[in-house]
């Protein structure tokens, strides 16, 4: 085979594979990111109908101070942004950080008008705030970090 | 007295990475003999001068020097000593400090090797080595001061966060930090090359003992840190596509690519271009890693909290390592030789590796920065998890180690067809017909026969490959073995991938004492829990029972600690090793009355993810000693 010919070979595999990884990255990126919202935009997104309950989504906000209820592995609690809240339905452990007062991130959707999550995020940085919370609180001037 | 010593030694370090970069300036107007001589010596003393800020900053830590400010921000005088030494780089001002001490290493020792035959080129790696190492001291001393003084004391520290309070933490970073590091060598060497007026092939053996020995600690330390994770977090997996060990894995990426690119290089002297753009690309992205940690831009465990300017210095870092080359690369318009290969041939497979590799790490990049971009553009702040990587970087992977299998009967330019694809034929058949027996699919996803039967398929290639070499297996380079020592780590790598991912089970309850918990044939059940105090914790330890079919199997504790100067809470997952496979066990919150939350998981053939990580790495290392890299180091 020529060396001309070879190049257009390797071209033309590269080309293809190339479109081909670009097509699957655009179309998981629009199934698979997952938005996240405060307590306030969600219950105007509730209120005004403007939801996909079939999407994942997450929120975050502080765990609100007496609102945790355990019945065996079902626990639900409230959280807030300071200015409003939502209450928030779970099943499963915990995450180590879990507790009042505490930001937390949570993924699941919308039942209800509540929150079911799947998943409580227990990532953090060193100030134990995920960063999607302090983001927020700072926003509705509730942070009293440094 | 001794901590202003520390802080002395890295402004003269950093003055004396300055006059190196000097003499290198200078020797592209005038050469005389005694520059390189010049150079080496500041190069050496210059490491010197970092290891003892090093060693005394340690020493702040060991003995609980309250007076500086970064002591008292991550340690506690409570602390069992192995933690007093690893909480050094258990923030950013003191893993900053471990980088550049790393950093000048690798110079010293470029600086003491005899191998490099050209003064002129040995002038150019160490003056480029020392422009990076500036801008590290540069960064430490203006916006990250490990010596920062505490004006008034206190008598106690604020301690460090009990995640990192474990043995996988003295190792991970360290192990990483000089695989990101080592790339900054085989980028200098890359520049070095660009820099010279003629194109020296000879050079670029240099490139590839430094890149394997860097490869090898990149693998090390990636697979450390998955471990750490799986046993420490207690969530039960081993790889969550967190922007952070997405940082880790680009940089492997490309210098997996790099050392595949280097190969052919050094064989005919092609892919030249390509090579030097790899070495390139391979350090911008291990700073891009290093970004996107520093800079708390991205939600991920590791972030520390941090400061804004950090991580724009590091921004103009990245820049400037990614484009005054690139403009070099540029301007340089080298010609390649033509030389014809065939299809069949190991260049091709070798470009075809370079193509993958490439492409998986650009979804990767942007899986990672796309949440980054959106928010900057549309303020909605999204996340990109596991979900897209399954559907974009997995389908990659397929065809890609489809092709690794021919990697060890491929030859240089032209390989006989028939026989290739006689051997490959039956080797496909073969791996298909036992990847049936040996993981019995039934209701295994597409993907997991995938996966299943890919990793079988690599077996049966190398096994292939060495029993047809059976006879003359000494005079076999050592390269060629280190090659399948290589690939025969991914291949257990991908068993196990097949076994955790797609064979897992798992169920989680709320159980009293002597209540049971079933997993596949699994039952586990509730004996005792017990709360002890411990050095610097509290715990609460269940002891769980393990039996199959009523036969005992054995015993396993997992606990809650509760972390009193940290106020914090950590699970330490119970795990009861079988020879590849675990069983995984947390417990929550719980009491005597209502019962714990316990959440058991059967990942099989788990082990068989770092085995084979490491085997890669030992595979690396194969290849390191072999005569046409040994003498090049």
């Amino acid at each position: 085979m020529k060396p001309k010919s070879q190049r257009l070979i390797i071209l033309f595999f590269f080309i293809s594979l190339l479109s081909l990884s670009t097509f699957l990255v655009l179309k998981s990126l629009e199934d698979n990111i997952v938005y996240f919202y405060s307590p306030t935009d969600i219950n105007k997104k509730i209120l005004s109908n403007n939801i996909d309950l079939s999407k994942k989504i997450r929120i975050g906000g502080l765990v609100k101070e007496n609102s945790i209820l355990k019945e065996g592995k079902k626990i639900s609690f409230k959280i807030h942004d300071g200015i409003d809240e939502i209450l928030v339905t779970y099943n499963g452990i915990l995450p180590d950080l879990f507790r009042e007062k505490q930001g937390i991130v949570a993924l699941g959707k919308i039942e209800n008008k509540n929150f079911s999550a799947i998943e409580i995020l227990a990532k953090h940085d060193e100030n134990y705030m995920p960063k999607e919370v302090s983001d927020m609180l700072k926003k509705n001037g509730k942070w009293k970090g440094k | 007295m001794i901590y202003e010593i520390g802080h002395i030694s890295i402004i003269i370090a950093s003055f004396l990475s300055f006059l190196s970069i000097g003499v290198f300036a200078f020797h592209f107007f005038r050469e005389y003999y005694f520059f390189s001589t010049l150079i080496k010596n500041f190069s050496k003393i210059c490491f010197f001068f970092v290891l003892i800020s090093f060693l005394i900053l340690e020493y702040a830590f060991i003995n609980s020097e309250f007076s500086l400010d970064l002591v008292v921000k991550n340690s506690h005088s409570t602390k069992p000593l192995i933690y007093k030494i690893s909480g050094l780089w258990g923030n950013h001002e003191g893993s900053i400090l471990l980088w550049t001490l790393i950093l000048s290493f690798f110079t010293y020792l470029i600086a003491k090797s005899k191998s490099i035959k050209s003064s002129a080129f040995h002038i150019a790696v160490l003056g480029v080595q020392n422009i990076i190492l500036f801008l590290f001291c540069i960064f430490l001393l203006f916006t990250s001061n490990p010596f920062a003084r505490n004006i008034d004391p206190p008598l106690e520290g604020f301690g460090l966060n009990p995640l990192l309070q474990d043995p996988g933490l003295a190792f991970h970073p360290p192990l990483l930090y000089v695989g990101y590091v080592g790339l900054s060598v085989s980028f200098s060497f890359a520049i070095a090359i660009l820099l010279n007026k003629k194109v020296e092939f000879e050079w670029f053996n240099h490139l590839k003992p430094w890149t394997l020995l860097t490869w090898a600690f990149l693998t090390g330390g990636i697979s450390l840190g998955s471990w750490w994770a799986y046993y420490e977090l207690g969530w039960g997996g081993w790889w969550f596509w967190d922007p952070v060990e997405n940082a880790s894995l680009m940089p492997w990426l490309i210098s997996t690519a790099l050392i595949h690119s280097i190969t052919v290089t050094q064989k005919n002297n092609q892919f030249y271009n390509w090579t030097i753009l790899l070495a390139i690309f391979g350090f911008s992205f291990s700073l891009l890693g290093t970004f996107i940690v520093r800079s708390g831009l991205l939600t991920s465990v590791h972030a520390f909290a941090s400061d804004p300017t950090r991580g724009v210095f590091i921004l103009v870092i990245l820049a400037l390592s990614t484009l005054i080359p690139l403009l070099i690369y540029g301007f340089k318009n080298t010609h390649q030789n033509e030389t014809k290969y065939f299809i069949f041939s190991k260049e091709t497979g070798l470009l075809l590796n370079n193509i993958f590799l490439i492409t998986s790490t650009l979804t990767i990049l942007i899986g990672t920065l796309y949440p980054l971009i959106l928010e900057t553009i549309t303020g909605s702040k999204i996340s990109v998890g596991t979900a897209y990587y399954n559907a974009t970087f997995s389908p990659i992977m397929i065809p890609f180690i489809m092709i690794m299998s021919f990697a060890p009967f491929l030859g240089w330019k032209k390989t006989p067809q028939k026989s290739l694809l006689r051997n490959m034929l039956i080797i496909f058949i073969l791996a298909f017909v036992s990847s049936f027996i040996i993981f019995k699919f039934n209701n295994t996803s597409i993907f997991g026969v995938i996966c299943g039967y890919l990793s079988i398929l690599l077996f049966f290639s190398i096994g292939f490959a060495f029993f047809k070499k059976l006879q003359n297996l000494k005079t076999l380079p050592l390269n060629y073995y280190g090659m399948l020592v290589a690939h025969l780590g991914l291949a257990i790598f991908l068993f196990g991938v097949t076994g955790e991912q797609f064979f897992k089970k798992e169920s989680s309850n709320q159980i009293k004492i002597n209540e049971v918990i079933n997993i596949g044939d699994y039952s586990v059940k509730l004996e005792n829990v017990k709360n002890f105090k411990i050095d610097n914790y509290l715990s609460e330890t269940g002891l769980f029972k393990i039996t199959k079919a009523k036969k005992f199997i054995g015993e396993v504790k997992s606990e809650q600690r509760f972390y009193p100067v940290e106020k914090t809470k950590t699970t330490e997952a119970g795990i009861f090793n079988f020879i590849l496979s675990d069983i995984y066990i947390t417990m929550g919150e719980g009491n005597l009355k209502e019962g714990w939350v316990v959440k058991a998981y059967f990942n099989p053939l788990v082990k068989c993810l770092w085995f084979g990580a490491f085997i890669m790495a030992i595979g690396g290392i194969l290849s390191l000693f072999s005569k046409t890299n040994r003498k090049y180091i």
